[in-house]
């Protein structure tokens, strides 16, 4: 077995940690995502336990690279390339069309301008402020006393939803506070939390440039009414592929194999 | 030399100087008349922000104070800066350092706070007297500051390094363009950071000693022509005639304000993809804006030609005309083949903000990509700053 | 029973619907006609207007943003072109709704042909205008009169004045027309009747009652910064004197049952002025603001040479021109004057020029005057920086020191 047929990315988030294992045709051969928990090395030993479990193969007979906030932890890595990069790989992989993805993450937000190699032209970062990332609905759904896969449906029974204007998290959850205080609906208020994210994400990608189709990635596209709320915010059908959080290793593994093929 | 080296070799500096009797003038703002300080005996020595400093501004200032003048303003109510005989505060510059200097002075009233207006207006010669009355304003402030009136002798010395200094960089700028690895953009920083904290003898030796050897390298390589060329392009803002041809290598310059070329240095250093000729050039306040000055000349009214000299700097303190601002930059980017530009903008500076947006355009309409590095004194967030200029790198990573 | 409220209106203020009004139309036509320039409201109006050029002003646009409740989003526009949230609201404000006019319900201005700022009011000016100019193509051009400490020195006084022969210059150049004694004699008297009026109204609040109170002259100021030096910017100060002076008289406050007297320190909320309404509600009055007290001096002259040379000096000498103790004695001298028992410095976070300094001066002004005071934190249009909880409680503590 050479070393030349099998690439592994990985991708070390601070709350997930994610790898994938594709073959020299670009085939995933096994994935998996975990908790980063408390050490990160540590995770990413468990990580490479399991797709090693799931393929067959040892991981150290591939090439490996790192991405994600903790990306120059991981020992074993051939080089580290940054998320930017690895997601608008791994987007236009699955689907070559799309011109604009946004990641939302559990601290950062990201849009990215996917040129017709695959590769980032342009991009725009919301990493200073948790509002318009997965904390911002972590911590809504605190207070509204939902589970963070409760609080989209909620939303979307809504028909008029709040307006919450405070564009920074602490006073946005003061106001939510307000709000529940006089009587508004769940429902309602979730509402107005998810056009505030759509909001904001909208504007972090006119930074950019809206281009259709837009794809969205991250834990945060997985929650039915930030999609509705975005799409409608930004005039656009969004792309959501199947597994949006393991893009990031993906378009990793793929730089992993390109690499060994020049 | 990484950054913790860099201050403390700089307070030994200025320890030494104290300790052998010099008194030492801080400034903020690096576009001050070196050789008038230097007449009346002082040692015009920058006054820089630090890394580490913990937040003691809170009493004084509101958050929307820049970056800047509250990491200087937190290390004085920590302690710091007692070498110091006064500090300049730049008046008319900008409104942080306008408004921090009239707290400044309050909160520290055994401080000796003096100001030194500047014309900001594209105003030729009434621009030029403004800033001369000024000037003689600042340097009677300074005899009383002193008890020393001003020496001609000692500002002709002055004015001699300060050319020589001044020189050395420029043709060592000009000399990174061409053929950046003859000179790492570390060491480079180093000696401009040397120069901020002190301009004297022992460092225009330090600078024309790299210089010769540079210019060593250049000769073998028969470039030694173009860098004379450019650095005169350069000093006289007129940069349409080079012919310049460089390799396919990556070339990225760093435009912005009030952060220290050593700062940019120490912040690639870790940096996948950063290669060591990757920079080729800066375009800061604390950096290219002050190398390229033109000299103060030593025959007439002295503090006539002090303000010449400061008002011939490019892009600064004139903040009238943001056209020709363009104008420069475009060039730049064109004729000295830069591929990529990384727009600093500190925390709460109005300048920087208001200016990034036209920045971008600018080189976006010549074809060169750039990155906005939202920074502060502190480096907060350091690993999300290396991970944007990581990502810059890739995207202009053509394979 | 119908319920009275706790604070009066103004009659004069209908008329300012219809100067506004007016000045809009004027400027719509000025800029088909090609002599429209955008001001800045510390800038000496009376020179382009002597050389019959319209001006009209952005600032005031900025505040017809925030009191229409758009500032947020009108901000936003701005912020898609990549200008950071730090900057100033009125800035951003004012590149969004050039860029995005259409989107706009008011507040957008019509096309300049040339940008005016002076920047005795803070030294952003030059770069919002700078943004503009590279949106509108009109060439911007910048009087520069560096702050003073202190007295204007000989020196100063020369380079602003040559800035003015400069400013002369570049307005022949650029609309075709020239700068005439008899016109700006004509024009240099009518603009200080107006201030005069103007100072004789802010004047009448000694009085108590104050027959006005803070909103009251935040909105009948708009003439004397958008319409000073024509005819009938002196016809609504007359009016509006006679109208305050007859309040006097009657022993008429603008608010029912005024028991506290405070000042208040810069630019207000302009999406909130229910909030001084609020406090009328307590027997809160506002006799007096270091905004509307802004206006120095009156620009004399008999020729174009003497009023040029006043132009040079008046201007210079602004409020926000004079350093941190110049406005504390401000502040002081207003608290002794008017009788005031405290006073509210608004932070604005737009506006470092007018609040970087504030945490000083508030202690500096209770220790000189002997009264107690309140800083509150926001913005001027962002009302996303103003939490109403956070500015009730401060102002709260405040009013209970003086029960």
């Amino acid at each position: 077995m050479s070393e030349g047929s099998f690439g592994i990315g990985i991708d070390v988030g601070s709350t997930t940690t994610k790898g994938v294992l594709i073959d020299s045709s670009e085939k995933v051969l096994a994935s998996h995502l975990q908790n980063t928990g408390a050490s990160a090395p540590k995770a990413v030993e468990q990580l490479l336990v399991q797709l090693s479990t799931q393929s067959g193969i040892n991981p150290r007979d591939c090439r490996i690279i790192a991405t994600g906030y903790g990306r120059s932890i991981v020992e074993l890595a051939y080089k580290t390339v940054t998320e930017i990069t690895c997601h608008s790989v791994g987007v236009h992989s699955l689907n070559s069309e799309i011109r604009l993805l946004i990641d939302v993450g559990g601290q950062d937000s990201k849009v990215i301008r996917i040129g017709q190699n695959g590769r980032p032209e342009d991009f725009e970062l919301n990493d200073k402020c948790s509002a318009g990332t997965g904390r911002f609905l972590e911590v809504m759904a605190r207070v509204l006393e939902v589970s963070m896969d409760e609080l989209g449906p909620l939303a979307l029974k809504s028909k008029s939803p709040s307006t919450i204007s405070s564009t920074c998290t602490v006073f946005a959850e003061s106001e939510v506070i307000g709000r529940i205080g006089s009587g508004e609906s769940a429902s309602d208020i979730a509402a107005g939390v998810h056009l505030s994210m759509a909001s904001k994400i909208g504007s972090l990608s006119k930074r950019v440039g809206v281009a259709s189709p837009v794809g969205v990635t991250g834990g945060v596209a997985l929650n039915p009414a930030f999609r509705h709320y975005l799409s409608k915010h930004l005039g656009q059908e969004l792309w959501i592929p199947e597994r949006p959080q393991l893009t990031g290793a993906l378009g990793a593994a793929i730089i992993a194999l390109r690499g060994q093929k020049e | 030399m990484s950054y913790p080296i860099l201050i403390e070799q700089s307070n030994q500096i200025l320890r030494e100087l104290v300790d052998a009797g010099q008194r030492v003038l801080g400034y903020i703002y690096p576009h001050i008349p070196h050789e008038i300080v230097m007449a009346h005996g002082l040692t015009p020595s920058l006054v820089r922000t630090n890394r580490t400093t913990v937040g003691a501004y809170e009493d004084s200032l509101q958050t929307f104070s820049c970056s800047l003048t509250r990491n200087l303003f937190s290390q004085r109510v920590n302690g710091s800066f007692p070498l110091l005989a006064g500090i300049v505060f730049s008046a008319n510059t900008c409104d942080a350092l306008q408004n921090v200097a009239d707290v400044w002075r309050l909160r520290f009233p055994e401080d000796n706070v003096i100001r030194l207006t500047y014309p900001v207006g594209d105003a030729g010669d009434s621009a030029a007297q403004f800033l001369a009355k000024e000037i003689k304003a600042f340097s009677d402030a300074l005899e009383s500051l002193t008890g020393t009136a001003f020496q001609k002798d000692a500002f002709i010395e002055a004015a001699s390094i300060l050319e020589g200094i001044r020189s050395g960089l420029q043709l060592l700028y000009s000399a990174r363009l061409v053929n950046p690895s003859l000179i790492p953009y570390k060491t480079l920083s180093e000696l401009v950071g040397d120069f901020m904290t002190a301009p004297t003898k022992t460092v225009l030796t330090r600078i024309e000693n790299k210089w010769a050897e540079v210019l060593d390298g250049l000769r073998k390589q028969k470039q030694d022509g173009v860098v004379l060329k450019i650095r005169a392009a350069l000093l006289s803002q007129d940069i349409g005639d080079i012919d310049f041809a460089s390799d396919s290598a990556v070339r990225i310059a760093v435009i912005g304000g009030m952060v220290e070329p050593t700062t940019i240095a120490d912040l690639i250093v870790n940096i996948p993809g950063m290669k060591p000729n990757t920079v080729v050039l800066d375009i800061l306040t604390f950096g290219f804006r002050t190398v390229f000055t033109p000299p103060a000349e030593t025959e007439g009214d002295l503090f006539e030609n002090a303000a010449q000299s400061i008002l011939g700097a490019p892009s600064e303190p004139t903040q009238e005309g943001l056209p020709r601002r363009m104008r420069f930059l475009k060039d730049i980017l064109t004729n000295l083949s830069i591929g990529g530009l990384v727009v600093c903008e500190q925390s709460f500076c109005d300048p920087d903000e208001f200016e990034a947006p036209s920045t971008e355009r600018a080189a976006s309409e010549v074809g060169v990509p750039t990155v906005r590095l939202p920074i502060d004194p502190e480096l907060s967030d350091r690993a999300r700053l290396e991970g944007r200029l990581q990502t810059f790198l890739e995207t202009l990573d053509t394979s | 029973m119908s319920e009275e409220k706790p604070y009066r209106r103004l009659e004069s203020q209908d008329l300012l619907q219809q100067i506004a009004f007016r000045h809009g139309l004027e400027a719509m036509a000025a800029s088909e006609e090609g002599r429209l320039a955008w001001v800045t409201s510390g800038f000496p109006v009376e020179i382009p207007l002597a050389m019959d050029v319209f001006p009209t002003y952005p600032e005031q646009a900025g505040a017809i943003i925030g009191a229409s409740k758009i500032g947020p989003e009108v901000c936003g526009f701005g912020e898609d072109l990549g200008y950071s949230q730090e900057l100033c609201s009125y800035a951003r404000s004012s590149i969004g709704s050039t860029d995005r006019p259409e989107d706009v319900s008011m507040g957008a201005l019509p096309t300049p042909q040339a940008l005016l700022a002076c920047n005795n009011i803070c030294g952003t000016v030059l770069k919002w205008y700078d943004a503009i100019s590279e949106m509108t193509g009109a060439p911007v051009h910048l009087l520069d009169t560096p702050p003073l400490e202190g007295e204007q020195l000989p020196h100063h006084r020369a380079y602003v004045r040559r800035g003015v022969d400069r400013l002369v210059e570049f307005l022949a150049d650029t609309f075709n027309t020239r700068l005439e004694d008899e016109e700006a004699t004509r024009v240099a008297n009518l603009s200080s009747q107006a201030i005069r009026l103007w100072t004789k109204v802010l004047e009448t609040c000694v009085n108590k009652p104050s027959p006005l109170n803070c909103a009251d002259r935040f909105l009948t100021m708009a003439p004397v910064v958008s319409s000073r030096g024509m005819e009938h910017c002196v016809e609504f100060y007359e009016a509006l004197l006679a109208e305050v002076e007859g309040r006097v008289k009657e022993g008429i406050g603008a608010i029912r049952n005024e028991k506290t007297r405070l000042l208040w320190d810069n630019i207000p909320p302009w999406f909130i002025l229910r909030f001084f309404n609020q406090l009328a509600a307590r027997g809160v009055v506002f006799p007096a603001d270091t905004y509307t007290h802004a206006w120095s001096g009156a620009v004399e002259g008999s020729d174009t040479a003497s009023i040029l040379d006043g132009v040079s000096e008046v201007y210079s000498d602004v409020y926000l021109n004079k350093g941190l103790e110049a406005k504390v004695d401000k502040m002081c001298e207003l608290i002794k004057d008017y009788d005031l028992d405290g006073f509210v410095m608004f932070s604005v976070r737009s506006c470092k020029r007018y609040s970087l300094g504030q945490l000083v001066s508030k202690e500096m002004v209770t220790e000189r005057t002997g009264v107690p005071g309140v800083v509150i934190e926001g913005d001027m249009v962002d009302s996303r920086l103003f939490s109403e909880a956070q500015v009730q409680t401060r102002v709260d503590a405040l009013l209970e020191m003086f029960v």
